[in-house]
């Protein structure tokens, strides 16, 4: 279906002349007016809006509810990171449990795109709406582990991903997590 | 030769190949779990179902179990198909556990692609996870049951393939295990391929544990070298660190698999103690300074005053480099080898592996029978073992005639024979498998000369004979390691006797190192590094360089060596590694591993294959960063990176104007003398399967072999035979701390009669007093080795040096 | 030897060519002071105008009300990196901005901005220069106007500047024409080419009442004269980068800034010269009725840019010679045949 937005198409030159004159005169008119409107800008430094929980700002480390590292250091966010601006290595400690024995987000080349966030199985990483990192010396950009670290669980505060994966840690060993059977009796005969 | 219809696509294969196979070659990748090229089909997993439109039996059908036939037409995108391999992997998914962030086979699991791929995501059974324990399965393969889908492979692998049965299946159905008896360390030397093997996470590569994912490594075809067989592999680097090696498929050499001294020997690449800085007198400084130095000092005496040393693990650039470096300034040298035997072993059977007689490893699988002399595969190399494995399965008989106690995973006749008379044994059985008809000139005059006395009570010998004679495909391993040096030339006369009687033989060599084809083929024929010793001590010799070479690992003789380096002016180092003769040199100049500057390296068979650089250097992150994040700080250049290649080195120490392009081949090898070498490809354009050298002439020496006389005598004196093991022996890879645990007790072996005429029973010490040195064993009393030996494992943590060559019975005592 | 007669006469020459001499010197200051000055507020203006016609503030952090932005403008200008890119016809890139700054700075000098006063019983005409010729001078000056952007456009050997700069060239091309042809009423009214005798004809009546056809035309000429909105074709920022001037950085850069709004007050000159009656009017001196008048076209200029949208190439072309040329040429009959009956 075809739409004419123009609702009067005018005829003849003297037509045109008089339509064209009139839409000008209204848009002069109209920015006129708009000079004497006050200016609905919210002058920042001054005016903080509070933002949205899940603005994509600043990343940040999260912790479970147990207050462990979430964060297994399974290179999914280092992997996905368009710029690859996340790098870490991951270590194991004693009682089994993967973490990031460094991990560092290089925030002079983030672009805040959340795909870390998103690729995240233990709901780890996650942008945080905080976005005053401008700094003047550019290695202060670079974020190390403890810097990103919060002691809190963020959007998601009651995941634990330890407590569903299978293996054995200080949170559960085999058979102890949710949704587990205890382990089978390799040396039993009974079906 | 079925021809089919895969996908609307036709195809032609031969007779017996499986329709998932067929669809391969097509570039069509049915999924699979259980099947594999290496281990064939056994219809376990069912996901490689397909439907057959026209066949002999229509419907789904596990495309692994089914033979390609005429007139066949197989679709794999039917949507019967298709959903019959959706549910299968759902339900292969019902009980794995959601652990992949943690699981170091995420990013190339096989069950993870297969979950992707096939669409399944969320679980909809709403029952509970089936769990497993786990074992320690030692320091190589790590243990994780939950994940396994029960396809096989592991225990088909290990069983079937490689011939351990350590580990296995146990227990029945929904319970079925796949592990060991109890936790233990695996004993095979190929355990390592679990890892790769396994489409899961059940086992990963433990000596690499959480360090990175597969998308983050750098992946380099390479070249391993803890052998001189050459296998092919994939290195990984990530971090600058050289963190683990993968097989590389490769048909004419290693086939699919690694064994565990080359899977796990690259750890002396990244090792945090590697010298990484030029020193001149203890005092680190630059290269060129350092250089510089050396350089001034040598001008100052005469060229016949400095002789140079390299070794065979170094890479045919370096090699050729050396050599050019001291023909062209009339240095001495240089030495390549330790002795004059272990030379002319090496330079014989480069002589003697003429075209046509010459089999690589990947067709040893394919011969019907084999004799081993002197030789021990699955410790000198262990592919070996593996691939008389093979040949085995398929119904091979194989002899080994070998001093040693020789034990390899299938069965096998061992004819356990004195060093001297293994000439003589492999004489008269080649003897008496062919009649003289149809000989003529050389080989029947060669023929005439063999014994023909049958041995006393050897029916051993008699049956394996029987079986040469009816082999059409023979093949002889000849060891160049222990065995006199006529004995090489012995068994390709044997072989050449063998063709002459119409049969289609072969002729396989081990040699001692990864390079020892190219120092055969480089080392000028008088210098060998005892004989530089020997210059030195007399004071001939004022400046030693030793390029990529550890003397103490590598000479025998540990007095002479010590003599000659205190009287010495001058010690200049070159290596990668720290060795002890690295921290007495006056001048260290480090140079990079293989993994930094890549190399072409020559197999036992004279296959020439170019492993490439896998990364640029520098000391890892790991080592930078003190297991911390990396350093905060910017700037240009790696630290670390000082080391060159060791060629290169060569060129400025030489004061050659041509050093700086490694891989500018004409400038290293269009001087060499060898013509065989000015044939190689260049480095960007080596095939993938190598290329072969051979002979440019006919060896001079063909059915020349003369036997050398053997002594049955009775002797006061053991002969001591310093063998290799699998672990420990082997230079580079004894700088692994994940195989410090897999190396032997050191055992002296001994045959049951010597040492009950020592009076010395099993478990026993003794203590052997040679020179003014007294060294204690352990014995183990073999009655599968000869008499009149004493073997002895020749590891790098063991002073073998001071025991020569002989010993004398009353010298041992019970310690 | 002779002597040297101490006794020095100051003869009437020399006195009225000292004098001349300071008043040209002081006039000279005045007018430039005026014309930097404006100029750089202007933008200030400008940028503050348009942001309230879009609802927002404009600069207001530098100063009070954003009033020293201007300033903070200029050192950021000067301390900037001065780029000249490698490819770039080093000598005529270096020039192109300075030929923008000066033509344009040079059309004032035939404004009069106010009646002729008296020092020391000098009569001192308030113009720089009174040629008689005037109008034809600020044709031609301001035809070399376009060579700055033209030669700028192509000097950079950047395809964006080099397209700006033909753009430029061919919009002044066509609309030099009817500016000229706008002016020629004027002129026939006024019976002389001198802008002091065009500005004291108007004394009774401005000529925009006499002429409103001429005063629209001349307008819109001027609007593509000095490249703004809606006739910015030249450097159109969504299809050229910044065009003819995308290679310029630092003062470079400024120096066209200014030129532009030199450009834009000279014009408002212009106009109040031909149309609205220079400096003529009630209560307040010539001078600053003058400035009242350019500041007003001024804000007209900046109120049509906030206003309308670019034209399109061919809209523009087609204006121009189809539209512009024969309604001014029309114009001169008409006013023609009014003078004669």
């Amino acid at each position: 279906m075809r739409v004419d937005l123009i609702d009067k198409v005018p005829s003849g030159a003297i037509g045109t002349l008089w339509e064209g004159t009139k839409a000008i005169a209204a848009g002069f008119a109209t920015t006129l007016k708009h000079v004497f409107r006050p200016p609905i800008t919210e002058e920042y430094p001054e005016f903080r809006r509070v933002l949205p929980a899940r603005t994509r700002a600043r990343i940040v480390l999260t912790r479970d509810p147990d207050g462990g590292e979430r964060c297994v250091a399974c290179y999914l966010c280092s992997g996905v990171c368009p710029v690859s601006c996340i790098s870490m290595q991951s270590a194991e400690r004693t009682d089994g449990r993967r973490f990031a024995a460094w991990f560092r987000i290089n925030f002079a080349r983030c672009i805040y795109c959340g795909l870390c966030e998103e690729a995240c199985p233990t709901s780890a990483i996650q942008l945080s709406p905080m976005f005053e990192t401008c700094e003047r010396d550019i290695l202060t950009l670079v974020y190390e582990k403890e810097d990103l670290l919060v002691d809190h669980g963020g959007k998601d505060p009651d995941y634990n991903f330890y407590r569903h994966a299978g293996v054995v840690t200080a949170i559960g060993g085999k058979g102890g997590h949710i949704d587990e059977d205890p382990p089978v009796n390799v040396r039993s005969n009974m079906p | 030769m079925p021809k089919l219809t895969i996908d609307d696509r036709e195809i032609e294969v031969a007779g017996g190949t499986k329709v998932i196979e067929a669809a391969a070659r097509l570039g069509i990748m049915i999924p699979r779990f259980c099947y594999h090229p290496a281990l064939g089909s056994v219809g376990a997993c069912r996901v490689c179902a397909v439907k057959v439109l026209e066949g002999p039996v229509k419907g789904v059908q596990m495309s692994c179990m089914l033979d390609a036939a005429d007139g066949m037409q197989v679709s794999t995108t039917d949507r019967e198909a298709v959903e019959f391999r959706r549910y299968v992997i759902e339900w292969l998914m019902m009980n794995h556990p959601h652990d992949c962030p943690v699981c170091d086979e995420g990013g190339h699991c096989l069950l993870q692609d297969m979950t992707v791929s096939g669409g399944h995501g969320i679980r909809r059974f709403p029952g509970k996870k089936r769990t497993y324990p786990d074992q320690d399965l030692g320091p190589l393969v790590q243990h994780e049951m939950n994940r396994c889908i029960h396809c096989y492979r592991c225990t088909r692998f290990y069983q079937q393939f490689c011939g351990y049965r350590d580990l296995g299946a146990l227990s029945i159905g929904n319970r079925t295990y796949f592990g060991r008896v109890a936790s233990g360390r695996l004993e095979s030397p190929f355990s390592g391929n679990l890892s790769d093997i396994c489409p899961t996470g059940v086992f990963t590569d433990k000596p690499s544990r959480y360090f990175g994912r597969r998308w983050d490594y750098q992946r380099t075809p390479t070249i391993c070298i803890n052998c001189s067989l050459g296998c092919h592999a994939v290195t990984s680097v990530r971090y600058r660190q050289v963190a683990r090696q993968e097989a590389r498929m490769s048909a004419a050499v290693n086939g699919w698999f690694l064994c565990d001294r080359g899977r796990y020997g690259f750890f002396y690449a990244s090792l945090p103690g590697r010298p990484r800085q030029a020193a001149v007198k203890g005092e680190t400084t630059t290269m060129d300074e350092a250089i510089a130095h050396a350089r001034s000092r040598l001008e100052t005496l005469p060229p016949d005053a400095i002789a140079v040393n390299g070794s065979a693990r170094s890479s045919l650039e370096v090699l050729a480099m050396t050599e050019r470096a001291a023909r062209l300034k009339g240095w001495r040298g240089p030495a390549f080898f330790a002795d004059a035997g272990a030379a002319h072993n090496v330079k014989t059977a480069i002589a003697r592996l003429e075209e046509g007689l010459a089999v690589s490893l990947g067709e040893i699988g394919q011969a019907d029978f084999i004799l081993v002399v002197g030789a021990d595969p699955i410790n000198e190399a262990p592919m070996l073992a593996l691939a008389l494995r093979q040949a085995v399965q398929k119904g091979a008989g194989i002899l080994v005639l070998d001093p040693r106690p020789v034990c390899l995973p299938f069965g096998f006749m061992h004819v356990p024979t004195a060093p001297e008379a293994l000439g003589a044994v492999l004489g008269r059985l080649v003897k008496k498998s062919i009649g003289p008809a149809g000989l003529d000139g050389p080989a029947a005059r060669f023929y005439a000369s063999l014994p023909d006395e049958p041995a006393t009570g050897q029916e051993v010998l008699a049956r394996a004979a029987g079986l040469l004679a009816a082999s059409r495909r023979p093949v002889i391993v000849c060891g160049t390691g222990i065995v006199a040096s006529a004995l090489v030339g012995l068994a390709a006369d044997a072989a050449l006797l063998l063709t002459a009687a119409q049969k289609k033989a072969g002729l396989f060599y081990i040699l001692p190192e990864a390079n020892s084809f190219a120092s055969g083929l480089l080392a000028p024929p008088e210098s060998t590094t005892d004989r530089i010793l020997k210059a030195v001590v007399d004071g001939d010799v004022k400046a030693l360089v030793f390029v990529e070479n550890d003397p103490f690992a590598t000479s025998p003789d540990r007095e002479l060596l010590e003599r000659a380096l205190a009287k010495v002016e001058l010690l200049v180092v070159l290596d990668y590694l720290d060795t002890p003769v690295s921290r007495r040199a006056h001048v260290f100049l480090p140079t990079q591993t293989l993994y930094e500057s890549g190399g072409i390296f020559i197999n036992q068979e004279g296959r020439a294959q170019y492993s490439a650089a896998a990364f640029a250097g520098g000391a890892p992150i790991l080592e930078t960063g003190g297991s911390d994040h990396p350093p905060r700080v910017y700037g240009t250049g790696l630290p670390g990176a000082d080391p060159q290649p060791a060629g290169q080195i060569m060129a400025q120490l030489a004061g050659e104007p041509m050093a700086s392009e490694i891989g500018a081949r004409p400038e290293y090898f269009g001087g060499s003398t060898v013509s065989e070498l000015a044939e190689l490809p260049d480095v960007e354009a080596f095939p993938e399967e190598g290329q072969r050298l051979s002979p440019k002439n006919l060896p001079a020496d063909r059915f020349k072999s003369v036997l050398p006389p053997s002594s049955a005598a009775e002797s006061d004196e053991l002969e001591i035979i310093l063998t290799e093991r699998t672990f420990g022996s082997e230079d580079l890879s004894s700088y692994s701390a994940c195989l410090e645990t897999r190396e032997d007790e050191p055992l002296a072996g001994l045959h049951r009669r010597d040492a009950e005429s020592l009076g010395i029973r099993e478990g026993d010490g003794i203590a052997i007093r040679t020179g003014n040195t007294t060294l204690e064993f352990a014995v183990r009393v073999y009655d599968n080795m000869a008499s009149g030996v004493m073997v002895v494992p020749r590891l790098q943590r063991l002073p073998w040096q001071g025991l020569g060559k002989r010993v004398r019975r009353q010298d041992i005592r019970k310690a | 030897m002779e002597p040297v007669s101490l006794d020095v006469t100051v003869d009437m020459d020399l006195q009225i060519w000292i004098i001349g001499t300071i008043a040209l010197v002081l006039k000279l200051g005045a007018v430039l002071l005026f014309l930097l000055l404006m100029a750089a507020y202007l933008v200030l203006v400008e940028r503050k105008l348009l942001g309230r016609i879009q609802v927002r503030y404009g600069p207001n952090r530098a100063g009070k009300y954003g009033l020293l932005q201007p300033f903070a403008d200029t050192i950021k200008m000067m301390t900037k990196e001065d780029i000249v890119p490698d490819a770039a016809d080093r000598v005529i890139f270096l020039l192109a901005p300075a030929v923008v700054a000066i033509t344009a700075l040079l059309m004032f000098a035939v404004i009069p901005f106010g009646p002729d006063i008296t020092v020391y019983g000098h009569r001192v005409p308030l113009v720089v220069t009174d040629i008689n010729v005037g109008l034809l001078f600020v044709f031609a000056l301001s035809s070399l106007g376009v060579y700055g952007a033209a030669l700028g456009g192509w000097s950079s050997n950047s395809k964006y500047s080099l397209l700006g700069g033909i753009r430029g060239a061919a919009q002044m091309v066509s609309y030099e024409l009817a500016l000229g042809l706008s002016l020629i009423p004027v002129v026939m009214e006024a019976g002389s080419f001198s802008l002091v005798d065009i500005v004291n004809a108007q004394t009774q009546l401005p000529y925009i009442l006499l002429e409103p056809v001429a005063f629209a035309i001349f307008f819109i000429s001027a609007l593509a004269e000095i490249k703004r909105i809606p006739f910015d074709l030249p450097e159109a920022e969504n299809e050229l980068g910044a065009g003819f001037h995308t290679e310029y950085s630092g003062m470079r850069f400024g120096l066209f800034f200014l030129g532009e709004y030199v450009h834009m007050q000279v014009l408002g000159g212009l106009i109040a010269v031909f149309f609205l009656g220079g400096w003529h009017g009630p209560l307040l001196p010539g001078p600053v009725w003058l400035a009242v008048k350019i500041v007003l076209v001024c804000l007209v200029m900046i109120w049509i840019r906030g206003t309308l949208p670019r034209l399109r190439y061919d809209q523009l072309m087609n204006f121009g010679w189809k539209v512009l040329i024969p309604a001014a040429l029309l114009n001169v009959v008409v006013t023609g045949a009014r003078l004669l009956w």
